[in-house]
C-alpha cells in the first residue's frame, strides 16, 4: 500500500533562507541571554563534587544495616538475602547471643559476621526485598568508590554505620547488649 | 613618542611601524585565542551548557574559565610533536605556518582607528598608509592564499580523510571568492577607489550612508562567502567527524594543530575587520563626526568584535550544508546575486545617483 507523503510547501519567505536563519538566530539568542544572566548554581548542570543531586525517595545505593534504638542489630542472620543476592555479593555467619532468648521477646540470633562484596554488588534491591526484618536498607548514599579491592568489602560494621553521620547517629563497634524487648510473645 | 624612538636610535617613522606591528599582531594574535574561550563558553550558553569552567590559575581564580585557555596552551607545547612516517615532511611542517601567515597579515591594510597628526607628522592607524597602491585587494589577494595552508595541511599528511576535506575546503573557498570579490567590486565602483581609507571616508559618520543600508544585497552574499572563505559551519567542510574524522588537520597535534586552529580564528578576526570596514563605516563612530583617536579605535574594536561574535553565533544556530547544496548555493545563487547587485549599482551610477 503506497502512502501519500505530503509536501511541505514552503512560503516565499522561508525559501529566502534568510528569515529562517534569522528566526533560529533569535532562538539561540535567547538562550544565550538567559544563561548570561542566570548564575551556573541555576542552570540545567549539577557540577558534581561542588553540587550533589537530590536522589529521589526510592533510589538504590549504598546499604545499611539498621538498629534498633539501643543499638542493637535488627539483623536476624535468616540468611534470605544471601539467598536472594543475584550477583552472590554477601555473605553472613551466624551466632547465637547471651542467655535472652525469645520466650522473653528477644531473637536468638544475629550475624557474627555480615560481609558485602561491593565490587560485585548490583544494587538491585533484592536483598532489601528479601528481607523479613527490614534490616537491610538501600539508601541514597551513590559515591562508593575507593583506591583498592580490600576496601570494597564492607563488613558488619562498616554496613551498621555507612548512614550513621548522615542520620546523625553515632558509630557503633560493638553488639550492645539488649535490654528492652523487642516483642511480646504469648506463651 | 620621539623621545621613545630615539632612545631605540630610531627614526620615529620606523619607531610607529615597529610599535605597530607588534601591536596589531599580538592583537590580532590574542584577541585570536580569546575567541576560541568566547566560542566554548558561548555555545555553551546558546546550548544551556556552562562550558569550561574549572582550570584554575594557580589553583585559585578560574576567571570565568579563561584560565583554561592558557591550560590549554601550555598543553599543546608540551605535547610530542608527532610526524607520520609517511608524510611529506617539509610541506607537512610549512602547512601550519602558510595557513596561519595569510590569516594574520591580511589584516595589515585595514585601518583601525582614525588618523592623527603629531610634530608635524601624520600617523595612520593602519599597518600600510593609505595610498599604498594595493588597498583593498591587498586582504582578497592574501585570502586567496589561505587556500594553500588548507590543502598543503590535507595533502602532506599523506591521509585519505585529510585529502577529502581539504579538497572540498579549497573547492569552497575558491568558488566563493568569486562572489565575494564581485561584492566588494561593487563598493570599488560606488567609492570610486579601493583604498580601506576611501571606503571609510565615503561611508560617513551617519549609519544610513553606510554600505549596509546602500546595498544590503551586497552585505548578505559578502557575509555568507565570509563563511565559507574562513571554513566555518554552515560552511566547514574541511572538516566533519562523522565523514572525513577531523578533515584537513586529522595528523595534526601539538603545537602545529594550535596553530592551524588559531589560523581559523585570526582568519575570523580579518573577516570581521573587513565586514566592519567594507559595510559598517569601519573606524567611524556614529553620530560623531570628529571622533577622537580613542573613540574611533574603540568603536572599530566593537564592530569587529560584535561580527566575530555573530560568526560564533551563527555557527551553533545553523546546520551545516551538504557538500552538492555549498556549490549549489555558490555558483547558482551567490554568484548571480552579487553579479545583479553589481549590475543594479552600475545602473544606478549611471543614472547619476
Amino acid at each position: 500500500m503506497g502512502v501519500v507523503v505530503k509536501r511541505v510547501e514552503l512560503s516565499w519567505l522561508d525559501r529566502t533562507y534568510v528569515w529562517p536563519v534569522l528566526k533560529g538566530m533569535s532562538i539561540t539568542f535567547g538562550h544565550f541571554i538567559r544563561n548570561l544572566f542566570t548564575s551556573t548554581a541555576k542552570r540545567y548542570t549539577v557540577q558534581y563534587p561542588d553540587m550533589k543531586r537530590e536522589m529521589p525517595p526510592g533510589y538504590r545505593g549504598l546499604h545499611e544495616l539498621k538498629r534498633f534504638e539501643d543499638g542493637a542489630i535488627k539483623c536476624v542472620a535468616c540468611f534470605m538475602c544471601q539467598e536472594a543476592c543475584p550477583a552472590r555479593c554477601i555473605s553472613i555467619e551466624a551466632e547465637e547471643f547471651s542467655e535472652l532468648n525469645i520466650t522473653q521477646g528477644f531473637e536468638e540470633k544475629r550475624p557474627a559476621k555480615f560481609s558485602i562484596d561491593m565490587l560485585r554488588c548490583i544494587y538491585c534491591g533484592m536483598c532489601e526485598e528479601a528481607c523479613p526484618k527490614d534490616a537491610i536498607w538501600l539508601r541514597n548514599d551513590y559515591e562508593v568508590a575507593s583506591y583498592d579491592r580490600l576496601s570494597m568489602q564492607y563488613g558488619k560494621w562498616d554496613l551498621m554505620n555507612t548512614y550513621a553521620k548522615a542520620d546523625g547517629k553515632e558509630s557503633l563497634s560493638q553488639d550492645p547488649s539488649p535490654s528492652v524487648p523487642r516483642r511480646t510473645i504469648a506463651m | 613618542m620621539d623621545k621613545l624612538a630615539s632612545l631605540l636610535h630610531m627614526t620615529p617613522a620606523i619607531f610607529w611601524m615597529v610599535a605597530k606591528v607588534i601591536i596589531v599582531f599580538l592583537g590580532v594574535f590574542t584577541l585570536a585565542s580569546v575567541w576560541t574561550w568566547v566560542e566554548r563558553r558561548g555555545s555553551a550558553m546558546i546550548q544551556d551548557r556552562i562550558g569550561p569552567n574549572r582550570a584554575k590559575l594557580f589553583g585559585r581564580w578560574p576567571i570565568l574559565g579563561l584560565s583554561q585557555l592558557l591550560a590549554d596552551g601550555i598543553k599543546f607545547f608540551f605535547k610530542e610533536d608527532l610526524v607520520p612516517t609517511e608524510a611529506n615532511k617539509g610541506l607537512f611542517w610549512l602547512a601550519p605556518f602558510l595557513a596561519f601567515v595569510p590569516a594574520l597579515i591580511g589584516f595589515a591594510v585595514i585601518p583601525f582607528g582614525k588618523s592623527f597628526v603629531s610634530g608635524g607628522q601624520t600617523y595612520h592607524l593602519s599597518l600600510l598608509d593609505p595610498g599604498n597602491g594595493m588597498g583593498l585587494l591587498y586582504p582578497l589577494a592574501i585570502g586567496g592564499m589561505a587556500v594553500y595552508g588548507v590543502l598543503l595541511a590535507a595533502w602532506s599528511s599523506n591521509n585519505k580523510w585529510s585529502i577529502l576535506g581539504g579538497m572540498r575546503a579549497s573547492a569552497a573557498m575558491v568558488s566563493y571568492e568569486i562572489g565575494m570579490s564581485l561584492a566588494v567590486v561593487t563598493i570599488f565602483m560606488t567609492t570610486g577607489g579601493y583604498d580601506p581609507a576611501e571606503v571609510i571616508k565615503a561611508q560617513g559618520h551617519l549609519p544610513w550612508a553606510w554600505n549596509i543600508i546602500r546595498q544590503p544585497l551586497g552585505f548578505l552574499v559578502f557575509f555568507t562567502c565570509m563563511f565559507a572563505e574562513t571554513n566555518r559551519l554552515p560552511f566547514d567542510f574541511a572538516e566533519g567527524e562523522s565523514e572525513i574524522v577531523a578533515g584537513f588537520n586529522t595528523e595534526y597535534g601539538s603545537m602545529k594543530f594550535s596553530l592551524l586552529a588559531l589560523a581559523e580564528y585570526s582568519h575570523l578576526m580579518t573577516a570581521s575587520a573587513l565586514i566592519a570596514t567594507l559595510y559598517f563605516g569601519g573606524w567611524q563612530v556614529p553620530f560623531v563626526e570628529n571622533p577622537t583617536v580613542l573613540l574611533s579605535v574603540a568603536a572599530f574594536l566593537g564592530k569587529m568584535l560584535f561580527f566575530a561574535w555573530v560568526f560564533v553565533w551563527i555557527r551553533w544556530t545553523l546546520p551545516r550544508f551538504r557538500y552538492d547544496q555549498l556549490m549549489h548555493l555558490g555558483w547558482k545563487v551567490m554568484l548571480p546575486l552579487s553579479m545583479a547587485n553589481l549590475v543594479f549599482h552600475a545602473w544606478r551610477m549611471s543614472q547619476g545617483h
